[in-house]
């Protein structure tokens, strides 16, 4: 039997991964590795863990890689790429991470259009700390602390990352939302995203929507079928702002 | 609807049920009974929140007895900092093992809704949901409580009792508590799977003197550090 | 306040669990948090009690907003908490630095976990430093440190009812084990116990109009002079020294006569306690001592086991790496007792270690 093909940079002492069972981390991550081979940045490339289940990949690429903080990646990227412009440098992490605990960090850098590339993986709550609300988790949707259902009236509505950094960024930063459903999209969206970072532009950002059958309780289909048919309408997939191109809005 | 735990056919056993109320307790239980009797059996942690992997020493002890566990061991899924909710991938085709299947499944909001996450659950015919109740754990602690939590989990096809106060359990306590459930189980519709009282008990709380099936077990969960 | 418990019953519970139920019972009226292991389930089952007794909630971006926004609640005159472990406590440290410097009357629950940093999710004693000296200050904090779920239940109704009584941040620190350890406790409502629960009142916000005449209420948390700070810093110190005899608690078995005692605290004093019970039985004289308050620490009652033991020796044992140890020898500087130590940084301690511990130095 043929091995599956894999990217050159992943780290394979460390496979099979340690996702859980239809959990999208691992699509996001082919489609990295596989951009990391094509652009030939493995030797270059930094790669940053944030805290919760992003944390997973943190021995994925045969590429130098560092775990952080829950919610301190992007500042420890910002340090690396302030301080040796040349390494390329790749800050992952979830929604919680991002827009809750390290929100101020998301936004001063894209304020700062630091030439950092970040991605980050909204699967709608905190996988790793068993299920509990996040800032994307969808109105109506039940979780740990929120037994009841979201509730928009005292919780407020799901955090719309790229758009707001989107408002935040000149117009040489790249934001773009993509989707572990549309893979060739998604790997476009990687590509272009690092592109940016290594062109010297500035601020590149990519939020990826995924699963999480683990935390929702779906099997495979009711998983699928919550990410295009409840979370694609809720948070537009495409690209808000690209620098090196015509955008696919 | 009717319940035996004595079935010859192949058993395919889910306990389900709230946060602490002994889910794993009675799966690893049952699944040595079983084993005890010769069959084949495989043990599946579903228990994604908190897997029963703190009992490290005592996965080791049912491997060599020849069961088949899966669940994570402490050093398969830990070094990665922060943890918590982890399926194992051999868990969601834990059904296309061959003889006696028995899950312990995690609680919490989407609780029994677990099952979604093992391939063919859904459709077996095999498959009983046993939802495991302490009457002295403070969500079902009354009756009312019992009915509105047998109603969240969904399907349950029946009861285990498990009235226990840990080293404090007395018979009365026993009894109260599990009045209390037997009453809303019959109110229901939800057939009494058995009786599990620790083994300790086993003269206070004779067998004979119950018209349901009493089940004595060995608790397991006092012996890992928390 | 309608009782929540009716008739004290027995229950099987969890630690976690039992914090939530102390705070609904106790009259809380917000939790504030953030996601965090192992404290976890004290927001999961808050979230589910709350709305049935009309308390509050809110899951904040990150353990900051959580401490300062407990800060907010209890200032216009609520009765709010929170929850977290390990680097979710460092972060709290800004906020529970302007509760002691604005004797604001919070209560935190702390569930250890191993560190530095993000360490494990585990179990440690490793928050001891953090949570009776954290921050920029003077350690202005009432820190209870429980062994038990009747404790963690009993503490904290108690530590509310200390915070607004005398207004310093009130901690109740457990840990990774006995948030998830099983149990039985024993729930009740405080008045059924002759515990009146103090109301809580507000330092902002307060009733009449000020266009009326009420005076405005403004708040300080800086000061423009060194002088002007040393005499707010001064005045707490004062009263919380003055208090220390009220507050401080402490357990102490067998140290009437005692070679070597035994100071440890939280849920390794449960093994010391079965330690010195198997060492007695052995013919060895080993006593006893374990601080319940770390903060204030009750120095003088330590002191005195030592003086009338005659012991010789104090058998320090933390699932630290001296943490305790250093906050004992501070507290008894100047005891000419020798000190041994057992440390196990982020790893439980059982009555064993202990035993052979004391064998090995006497």
């Amino acid at each position: 039997m043929l091995a599956p093909a894999v990217p050159k940079s992943w780290y394979l002492p460390s496979k099979p991964h340690k996702f859980c069972p239809g959990c999208g981390h691992g699509i996001v991550l082919k489609a990295l590795g596989e951009v990391i081979d094509e652009l030939q940045i493995q030797d270059q490339a930094i790669f940053g863990c944030d805290i919760g289940c992003s944390l997973l990949a943190w021995d994925f690429f045969a590429c130098d890689s560092t775990q952080t903080h829950h919610g301190r990646t992007t500042p420890v990227m910002v340090g690396i790429k302030r301080s040796r412009p040349e390494l390329t440098c790749i800050g992952y992490m979830g929604d919680g991470g991002g827009y809750s605990i390290g929100s101020q960090h998301l936004l001063n850098a894209a304020v700062r259009n630091e030439k950092v590339t970040l991605i980050l993986v909204n699967n709608t709550n905190y996988g790793m700390t068993g299920g509990q609300m996040a800032p994307t988790t969808l109105p109506g949707q039940k979780t740990e602390t929120s037994p009841y259902g979201r509730d928009p009236e005292t919780t407020g509505y799901p955090t719309m990352g790229p758009e707001f950094l989107a408002e935040l960024t000149p117009d040489s930063a790249y934001i773009a939302r993509a989707t572990v459903s549309k893979y060739k999209q998604l790997k476009k969206y990687l590509k272009s995203a690092l592109k940016n970072q290594m062109e010297g532009n500035g601020f590149s950002f990519v939020e990826v929507l995924s699963t999480c059958p683990t935390n929702w309780r779906t099997n495979a289909q009711q998983s699928w079928n919550f990410l295009e048919d409840e979370m694609e309408k809720y948070f537009p997939v495409g690209e808000l702002k690209n620098p090196l191109g015509k955008g696919d809005k | 609807m009717s319940f035996s735990i004595n079935s010859t056919g192949r058993i395919i056993e889910a306990y389900i049920g709230e946060y602490a109320s002994g889910k794993s307790e009675m799966a690893i239980n049952r699944a040595l009974d079983l084993k005890n009797q010769g069959r084949q059996v495989t043990l599946v942690d579903l228990d994604t929140v908190e897997p029963f992997y703190t009992l490290r020493t005592l996965k080791k002890v049912l491997e060599a007895m020849g069961m088949k566990v899966i669940s994570f061991a402490r050093e398969d899924s830990f070094g990665l900092g922060e943890t918590g909710a982890m399926l194992n991938p051999k868990a969601r085709w834990a059904l296309m093992n061959e003889g006696d299947i028995i899950m312990d499944i995690g609680y919490g909001v989407q609780g029994a809704k677990t099952l979604n996450l093992v391939e063919g659950a859904n459709e077996s015919s095999e498959l009983k949901i046993l939802a495991v109740i302490n009457g002295t754990r403070p969500m079902t602690d009354s009756k009312e409580k019992i009915r509105e939590y047998l109603t969240e989990l969904g399907r349950v096809d029946a009861i285990v009792l498990n009235t226990h106060l840990g080293d404090e359990t007395t018979v009365e306590i026993i009894k109260m508590g599990n009045d209390l459930i037997q009453e809303v189980g019959c109110e229901m519709g939800i057939p009494i799977a058995y009786m599990a009282v620790n083994e300790d008990l086993h003269e206070l709380v004779p067998a004979e003197k119950y018209a349901m099936q009493v089940k004595y077990i060995k608790r397991y969960m006092p012996g890992a550090m928390w | 306040m309608p009782r929540i418990i009716g008739n004290p019953k027995k229950s099987f519970v969890t630690g976690n669990e039992t914090a939530a139920w102390a705070c609904l019972v106790a009259g809380a009226d917000m939790m504030f948090g953030y996601p965090i292991t192992p404290q976890n389930e004290i927001m999961h089952y808050w979230t589910r009690l709350a709305p049935k007794h009309g308390r509050g909630f809110l899951q904040t971006e990150d353990e900051l907003s959580a401490g300062f926004t407990v800060c907010g609640s209890v200032q216009c005159g609520k009765k709010a908490f929170t929850a977290t472990a390990g680097p979710g406590n460092v972060l709290m440290q800004e906020p529970f630095g302007m509760a002691e410097a604005m004797r604001l009357p919070l209560l935190a629950i702390i569930q250890q976990r191993g560190g530095p940093s993000s360490g494990t999710v585990v179990y440690s004693q490793q928050e001891v430093t953090l949570t009776t000296f954290g921050g920029n200050g003077e350690g202005m904090r009432i820190v209870y440190s429980t062994a038990s779920h009747q404790e963690i239940y009993d503490y904290t109704i108690k530590g509310f009812n200390v915070a607004w009584k005398y207004r310093f941040p009130v901690f109740i620190l457990g840990d990774g084990y006995q948030a998830k350890m099983r149990e039985p406790l024993e729930m009740y409502d405080p008045e059924d116990r002759g515990i009146e629960m103090i109301k809580p009142y507000p330092l902002i916000g307060l009733e009449g109009k000020i266009s009326a005449g009420r005076e405005p209420q403004h708040l300080c948390n800086i000061y423009s002079l060194e002088e002007e700070l040393y005499e707010v810093v001064m005045k707490v110190a004062a009263e919380y020294e003055a208090l220390e005899d009220t507050i401080v608690e402490y357990d102490e078995k067998y140290c009437n006569d005692a070679d070597i005692i035994i100071v440890s605290h939280g849920v390794v004093s449960r093994a010391a306690d079965d330690a010195v019970k198997a060492l007695r039985a052995q013919g060895i004289k080993a006593g006893y001592f374990r601080p319940i308050t770390l903060r204030p620490y009750p120095r003088k009652q330590l002191r005195a086991a030592i003086a009338k033991s005659g012991a010789k020796k104090l058998l320090i044992a933390e699932s630290a790496y001296g943490q305790l140890d250093r906050l004992t020898k501070q507290e008894i500087f100047g005891e000419n007792v020798k000190i041994e130590n057992l440390f196990k940084p982020g790893v439980g301690i059982i009555d064993y270690d202990i035993i052979s511990k004391v064998k090995s130095v006497l």
